[in-house]
């Protein structure tokens, strides 16, 4: 029984492999990315970040919605995947800037990932976003 | 316990197996390394005779064991042009392959030869299909408005489009095989000339020997200039009454692109506008004397529009234009304009061979897959 269990893992890892080899596409960051940044005083743990490429510049929002902050000064370094982006996020005691730098993993994947760091003023953290 | 054993082992290999099948059609060298030849002898176990390649299952022994293999072959359209059956080779028959072994070193071979055990007769000759004789001074057919067809003449032989002079698209002459796999990689900056990260990008699909394609992995259609790139080739059906072309695509999964002729523009067809990009985009044309020039847009990026892996975003616009330049000669020029992954636009093209007397072959990519 043990076994069987074991095999059935292993093969629901071998089905999500299949499922991971899915399409490259255009720009790497335009999409919707979806993970966590905490946990963390000033904001909830999950995270929303919507990025386009019109050619010229990378556009985007982090978390769409009423809390809502345009990303700013964001950049991908293709010597080595580097993304860098920033967003202003206004709270109670005023504004924060948050800074974000990561690299991007498993780049040929359409759920590929983005993992790295985020800083404001107060604090700092982990981030860790895969595209939807 | 032991049958459990036995059975969850079985269930990993069968599932294992659904994903080395799965993936199965690609340019070669994105699951086979030609510096590693190898030659196995067995018995065969299973023919499994199916589109995008054809699979033949043989036991290899091993010490007191057998290990099972999985040998690829090309198509079934490319073995029985070469003159091969279901039957050339069959369960219980003992062979000899020669061939090149996979990248990530599962059991699997490309063959380049198969020799019968016992007689010593070689079985597998595939060469590649050569286009097929010119026939001389035979102009392109016409409609009696003199517009020149671009799919068979009234009355006459069937046929399609096939045989690209090249398979490639490249704004400059450098060395790749067939499937755009370039020599050298270095060489990329010279295909086209693409933003950074686009050039990063087609780098490291090259060193990646193409297996991330999308059109073998996934099945997905070979939208733009690919679809003139591939071996089953293309046909066009003109519907003048209707004012469009039909394209039937013999590649991918027998896919079908439509071209307006009728002077509608890019927005509000039905089936896509800039809120619904799709695989072969919005085309519209018009002939400019015996060329027929076609404006499409309102791509999707969900897949390679050239072999090669050549990226592209949803701003490509492609130019193409098809000038038929006698009975058995299609001239193909393109000119893409990308501002999403290029820096500026850029040309190519090639032409292809009619093929006289024949029906387009069929050729689904999802018949092998799971």
């Amino acid at each position: 029984m043990r076994a069987l269990t074991i095999a059935l893992a292993v093969s629901v890892a071998c089905l999500t492999g299949g499922t991971l080899t899915s399409a490259q596409e255009g720009h790497p960051l335009k999409g919707s990315w979806l993970g966590t940044w905490g946990p963390a005083k000033t904001h909830p743990n999950d995270i929303v970040v919507v990025m386009d490429w019109d050619g010229k510049a990378i556009t985007g929002m982090v978390n769409p919605g009423t809390d809502d902050a345009p990303i700013k000064n964001a950049s991908l370094n293709p010597d080595g995947w580097l993304v860098h982006f920033e967003a202003d996020v206004k709270d109670k005691s005023g504004t924060l800037n948050y800074v974000f730098d990561g690299k991007i993993e498993n780049l040929s994947f359409n759920n590929r990932t983005i993992v790295g760091t985020w800083k404001n003023q107060r604090e700092s953290g982990q981030l860790k976003m895969s595209r939807q | 316990m032991k049958s459990g054993v036995a059975f969850a082992f079985a269930l990993v290999a069968m599932l294992l197996l659904g994903t080395a099948t799965g993936s199965a059609h690609h340019p070669i060298s994105a699951k086979f390394d030609d510096t590693k030849p190898q030659t196995l002898s067995g018995v065969v176990t299973l023919v499994d005779w199916r589109n995008p390649h054809v699979h033949v299952y043989m036991n290899v022994r091993n010490n007191n064991d057998a290990d099972n293999w999985a040998i690829e072959l090309e198509s079934p359209i490319d073995l029985q042009a070469a003159g091969w059956t279901k039957e050339s080779v069959k369960a219980g028959d003992a062979i000899t392959v020669t061939g090149i072994s996979a990248r990530n070193g599962s059991r699997q071979l490309w063959a380049t030869k198969i020799v019968m055990s016992g007689t010593g007769k070689e079985v597998l000759h595939v060469t590649p299909p050569s286009p097929p004789a010119l026939l001389a001074n035979r102009p392109a057919p016409r409609w009696p408005d003199k517009q020149p067809r671009l799919g068979p003449s009234a009355g006459g032989a069937q046929g399609y489009w096939a045989f690209p002079s090249s398979t490639v698209l490249s704004e400059a002459s450098v060395p790749m095989d067939q499937y755009g796999l370039l020599r050298n990689v270095a060489d990329a900056s010279k295909v086209a000339p693409m933003q950074p990260w686009a050039l990063a990008l087609y780098q490291y699909r090259q060193r990646r020997f193409l297996q991330d394609d999308p059109t073998y992995l996934n099945c997905k259609p070979p939208g733009g200039p690919r679809q003139f790139q591939l071996s089953v080739g293309v046909q066009f059906v003109e519907d003048r009454d209707r004012q469009r072309i039909f394209v039937l695509i013999g590649g991918g999964n027998n896919n079908y692109r439509i071209i307006y002729l009728d002077g509608r523009g890019h927005q509000g067809q039905v089936g896509g506008d800039d809120d619904n990009p799709l695989y072969y985009g919005r085309a519209v044309g018009k002939w400019e004397g015996d060329s027929l020039v076609v404006d499409t847009r309102g791509f999707n990026e969900d897949f390679w529009f050239t072999n090669g892996g050549l990226p592209h975003t949803e701003q490509l616009k492609l130019i193409e234009r098809f000038t038929r330049e006698n009975f058995d000669t299609l001239k193909y020029e393109v000119t893409v304009d990308d501002p999403g992954a290029y820096t500026r636009p850029w040309s190519g093209g090639w032409t292809l061979r009619w093929v006289t007397g024949q029906e387009m072959p069929r050729h689904l990519c999802q018949e092998n897959r799971p």
